[in-house]
C-alpha cells in the first residue's frame, strides 16, 4: 500500500510550513521521508525544526507575500533544491483586522495586495517548472469562509466576525486554484484546494472557550478541527492517491458547509 | 490514538455493497490492498465467488455475502452476520447501481425499478448500517455518486456511437450528493461521518468505448483521458480512513478536472 502514497523519494515544499496547520504538514512530510522545505518567517521553521527534531526537513525563510522578489527567490531555492515534486500553499492568512464599518479602501487593497499576486507568481513560477518536468501537485488553501459567510451569532462580544477582506481573499484563493487546474492539466501539474473549517489555534483554544463551543456547534461532527486532522486530506492531494483529481476543493469542515 | 495520516485500513471492519462492476472490482481490490476486513455485498452469487477467486489469487483475501439491498430483511440480516462475526463496522461504501433505464422514451416501469434500487435500495442500506456505525460511536459513509449527479449530460460526447446518457441516472446520483450532506448531518453528532465520490467516465480496458467518444471526452477533462478504474480507489480509501477524521458531507470528484472547468 506505500507505493500508492509514498513520498519517500519526493521534495515537497511547504509555505507556512512552520505555523499552526502547516507544522502539522511538515512534521508528517518529515516522518514519511521527503525531502521537505519548510519555508516561513525568519527563525519559524528553524525552531519547528529543532523542537521536533526534524531530519528530512532544511528550514528555509521566504517572505511569500512579496511578489517582487518572489521569481528571483524561487530561482535560487530550485538551483539549489531542484523542482518540487509537491507544494502545499498556506498562504499568510492576510486581513487588516478591523470591523467592517472601519475597513478603509486602502486597508481592503492592502489585504489583496498582500495575498494575491504573491500567490499568483508564486504558483505560475512553480508550475513553469513543474510543466517542464510534466508532473506535479500544487494545494493551495482556502477557507470555510471563502466559500460561507461567518456567522455573526458564533462571535459574542468583544469578538468580530471573521474580517470580508479575509473571506474575499480566501475566495479569490480558490477561483486561482481552479483557473490553474485548467491551465496546467493538459502538462500535468494538478492544482487543487483545501477549505479548511474550525481550527483555531492552541491560543485561542485556551483562551475562548465559548467560542470554540460555539464553533463546534456549528459543525455536523459538533467539534473544531485539530491540526492533525489537515495532514491526509494534504498528503492525499499530494501523492498519486488523487491522480485523477484536479481543480478540486476539497472541504476539510467537520461538515461546517454541508447544511 | 488514530493514525490521522495513514490511508491504511487495517483492522477495519469495511461492508461494500456493489464490487462486481468495472469499478466495484477495483475498489476491492484498492480495499483490501489497504488493509480493510472487506465485506462484499451483492445479489449476484456466481460473480461474487469469481471475485473471491480473483482477490484470492492476487493475494488478497475478501469476504463475499449474498444480498439483496431491495429488501430489508436481507440488509439486516447481513448487518447482523458481521457484528456477531467481527464484533463492528467501520465503514459502508454504497457503489451499488442498477441500470434499467437505457433511453428517455423508455417505460416508466423502467423509472420505477431503478429507483427501487438507486433510491429506496440506497437509502435502506444507508439507513442499517448508519445506524450500526453511530451505535459504536464511529463509522464512514462512502457513497459512489458520478459527475452526471452534478451537471447535466453532452449529448455531443456521444453522437454516433451507440452510447447515450441515461435519464434516471442523472436523477439518483444528483440526489446521492445531497442526501449524503443529510447522512453527514444526521450521524455527524455520533461520530459517523458521511462523503461522496463522484466519478467521470472510467476507461474500460475490456470493452472499449467507441474511439470517437474516448477522443471527443479526452478533450473534456483537464488530464486528458478518461479515469483508470483503480483512480477512485485512493478517494475511497482516503474517506475511509483516519487520514479524514475531519472531513464530512463533501463530495470529491475523481473527474479529471471535467466539472472544474
Amino acid at each position: 500500500m506505500t507505493s500508492w502514497h509514498s513520498l519517500g523519494d519526493k521534495t515537497i515544499w511547504v509555505t507556512g510550513g512552520a505555523g499552526y496547520l502547516g507544522s502539522a504538514i511538515t512534521e508528517e512530510l518529515d516522518r514519511q521521508q521527503a525531502v521537505t522545505l519548510c519555508l516561513d518567517l525568519p527563525g519559524k521553521a528553524e525552531a519547528l525544526v529543532r523542537q521536533k527534531n526534524l531530519t528530512h526537513t532544511i528550514p528555509l525563510a521566504l517572505d511569500v507575500n512579496d511578489a517582487d522578489g518572489l521569481p528571483a527567490a524561487i530561482d535560487r531555492l530550485v538551483a539549489e533544491h531542484g523542482v518540487p515534486d509537491g507544494v502545499v500553499h498556506l498562504t499568510y492568512a492576510s486581513s487588516a483586522g478591523k470591523r467592517l464599518e472601519e475597513l478603509s479602501k486602502d486597508d481592503f487593497q492592502k489585504t489583496f495586495d498582500q495575498a494575491l499576486p504573491s500567490t499568483f507568481v508564486f504558483c505560475r513560477a512553480l508550475a513553469e517548472r513543474m510543466k517542464a518536468r510534466g508532473s506535479g501537485s500544487i494545494v493551495l488553501f482556502s477557507s470555510m469562509y471563502g466559500v460561507v459567510a461567518p456567522d455573526p451569532r458564533v462571535y459574542l462580544p468583544p469578538l468580530t466576525p471573521n474580517p470580508i477582506d479575509y473571506g474575499a481573499s480566501k475566495a479569490a484563493i480558490l477561483q486561482m486554484s481552479r483557473y490553474f487546474a485548467v491551465h496546467y492539466g493538459p502538462a500535468g501539474v494538478r492544482f487543487n484546494c483545501i477549505t479548511p473549517g474550525p481550527f483555531p489555534n492552541p491560543g485561542v483554544q485556551q483562551s475562548q472557550p465559548a467560542f470554540v463551543q460555539a464553533l463546534a456547534g456549528k459543525t455536523a461532527l459538533q467539534r473544531i478541527g485539530h491540526n492533525r486532522e489537515i495532514v491526509g486530506p494534504a498528503l492525499f492531494l499530494l501523492t498519486d492517491s488523487a491522480s485523477f483529481v484536479t481543480g478540486h476543493n476539497l472541504v476539510v469542515d467537520g461538515g461546517w458547509t454541508a447544511w | 490514538m488514530p493514525d490521522l495520516s495513514s490511508f491504511s485500513l487495517a483492522g477495519k471492519v469495511v461492508v461494500q455493497c456493489g464490487g462486481t462492476g468495472l469499478l466495484g472490482r477495483a475498489l476491492v481490490s484498492g480495499l483490501a490492498a489497504a488493509g480493510a476486513t472487506l465485506v462484499v455485498a451483492s445479489r449476484n452469487r456466481a460473480a461474487l465467488a469469481a471475485l473471491a477467486d480473483a482477490e484470492q489469487a492476487a493475494g488478497r483475501t475478501v469476504l463475499i455475502e449474498e444480498t439483496d439491498i431491495g429488501s430489508e430483511d436481507s440488509l439486516r440480516g447481513l448487518r447482523d452476520r458481521l457484528l456477531i462475526a467481527h464484533g463492528r463496522i467501520d465503514g459502508l461504501v454504497f457503489n451499488a447501481v442498477s441500470r434499467p433505464m437505457r433511453a428517455f422514451g423508455d417505460d416508466l416501469s423502467a423509472w420505477e425499478s431503478s429507483m427501487a434500487t438507486n433510491a429506496t435500495g440506497f437509502f435502506a442500506t444507508a439507513r442499517v448500517f448508519g445506524d450500526a456505525m453511530a451505535a459504536r460511536g464511529s463509522g464512514s459513509i462512502v457513497n459512489i455518486a458520478s459527475m452526471q449527479g452534478m451537471i447535466g449530460p453532452n449529448f455531443w460526447l456521444y453522437e454516433g456511437t451507440s452510447m447515450t446518457a441515461a435519464p434516471d441516472y442523472f436523477f439518483h446520483k444528483g440526489g446521492m450528493i445531497n442526501f449524503t450532506r443529510y447522512l453527514a448531518a444526521h450521524y455527524g453528532p455520533r461520530g459517523v461521518r458521511a462523503n461522496v465520490v463522484s466519478p467521470g467516465g472510467i476507461f474500460n480496458p475490456e470493452k472499449p468505448q467507441a474511439p470517437a467518444f474516448l477522443e471527443r471526452y479526452g478533450k473534456t477533462t483537464l488530464l486528458g483521458r478518461m479515469a483508470e478504474a483503480r483512480e477512485i480507489g485512493g478517494a475511497v480509501v482516503f474517506l475511509l480512513s483516519d487520514a479524514s477524521t475531519y472531513v464530512t458531507g463533501a463530495n470529491l470528484p475523481v473527474d479529471g478536472g471535467y466539472t472544474a472547468k
